[in-house]
């Protein structure tokens, strides 16, 4: 009987040693985050023929949000403008800083009245856990974050930024309150806009 | 105290686990450069090259780097013993949750008389516009100077991976630069930071040399 409880304890002690090393050598590993990041490498610029053009009034559409519920562009008519962010897809680099950054400018967004909207193909779930990953522990991601998923890319594709390969570009377009696109910049898929631009674009429609 | 065969047996082959799961470990972690077996973060690297900042903003950045001229510079004209140079992101939440961190830094090594003036600290913003290397000290409130990279030119030079990374030189007194620290990733322990800067970094027998020679 003794030896049984001897047996039992060193597997205990044993256990405990071994529970700490992994915790104490997992601790010093690089962060998951990053390493979650699919390499994508080089691609095409861009891959579509414009639809749209500044003057033309922003198509509608109706979007579920990660968040719960649905958002439609309309209910922001006339009460706010709008920045339409269109990402290719989640777990890949620069759409994976491209939020991030967006997400410490709400100050900015909120200084020309604009509400954010980001948009990418991917389905609900996978959005989920992406941008849970991007939050920062006091900033949670703090705009809609919209699943083009099915039909798949269909209003990617009404704005004409729904590539060959299935993924949408990287566009930017700022409506402004009375519907109109007054901003279009479909970027290099390969970079991310710099924010300046951007902030150019919202203080001119906020002037209109 | 009699340890039976069985038992035996057991704890060897939990320690072949143990030991097989860490130099999995080492191995996973590739890259990193070790060179000092006390620290993962140590390098030695001579002859770090002296690249060029823009010009300083304000009075008290320049009065913080002990630079007073007016144009570009170079960073072996930062009037330091050690300086820590934090290449970070904009964009990168990572370099975001950093911040305060980094921040808390900062003050320590303001209230520290004895570090005050040799170890300075200043952010590069890598693949960032003037604007939005602003942006990112505005919303974090940082007290130091910061300096965008836009082009990444400063980032490929350094042949730097990731953000952020904290990177410590030496500026020797001929005016050379030397790489003694690199760290991939942000720190928990601002204390722990500092002591490993100071200790590696050879501040602290430089000090006592020039007290005997006083």
């Amino acid at each position: 009987m003794n030896k049984q409880k001897n047996k039992c304890r060193y597997l205990l002690y044993l256990s405990a040693f071994m529970i700490v090393t992994g915790i104490t050598a997992a601790y010093g590993q690089p962060d998951k985050f990053i390493e979650s990041i699919y390499p994508v490498g080089k691609l095409k610029p861009t891959d579509t023929v414009s639809k749209l053009k500044v003057g033309d009034p922003a198509p509608d559409f109706t979007l579920p949000a990660v968040a719960g519920g649905k958002i439609s562009l309309g209910q922001y008519a006339g009460k706010h403008n709008v920045v339409i962010s269109f990402v290719p897809a989640a777990w890949t680099p620069v759409c994976s800083d491209q939020w991030p950054g967006y997400n410490i400018s709400r100050d900015l967004f909120e200084k020309y009245d604009a509400v954010l909207l980001g948009i990418t193909v991917d389905n609900i779930p996978t959005l989920y856990s992406w941008i849970k990953q991007m939050s920062t522990p006091k900033e949670k991601i703090w705009f809609p974050v919209l699943s083009d998923f099915y039909p798949h890319g269909e209003v990617a594709s009404r704005y004409g930024v729904l590539r060959s390969e299935g993924v949408s570009e990287r566009a930017l377009f700022v409506i402004n309150k009375k519907g109109i696109i007054v901003y279009i910049d479909i970027h290099d898929i390969n970079e991310r806009p710099f924010l300046e631009d951007l902030a150019k674009a919202l203080e001119e429609a906020n002037k209109q | 105290m009699k340890i039976d065969k069985s038992l035996k047996f057991v704890i060897l082959y939990l320690l072949i686990v143990i030991l097989f799961y860490q130099y999995n470990l080492k191995e996973a972690k590739g890259a990193e450069p070790v060179s000092d077996a006390e620290s993962p973060y140590h390098v030695s690297i001579k002859n770090f090259p002296a690249f060029e900042l823009p010009a300083l903003k304000n009075e008290s950045e320049k009065s913080y780097l002990g630079h007073t001229e007016t144009g570009n510079f170079n960073i072996g004209q930062i009037k330091a013993k050690v300086l820590i140079i934090e290449l970070f992101s904009f964009y990168c939440p990572h370099c975001q949750r950093a911040a305060p961190k980094v921040n808390e830094l900062y003050q320590e090594m303001q209230k520290q008389d004895a570090i005050k003036e040799k170890i300075k600290i200043i952010g590069i913003g890598v693949g960032n516009s003037d604007y939005e290397v602003n942006s990112f000290k505005n919303t974090y409130q940082i007290p130091f100077p910061l300096f965008p990279d836009k082009s990444m030119g400063i980032f490929k030079l350094l042949q730097a991976r990731s953000t952020p990374t904290f990177i410590g030189i030496k500026v020797n007194e001929n005016g050379s630069l030397e790489q003694f620290y690199l760290r991939e990733g942000g720190f928990d322990d601002i204390q722990k930071f500092l002591a490993e800067i100071i200790k590696l970094s050879g501040m602290e027998s430089g000090d006592k040399n020039e007290q005997t020679k006083k």
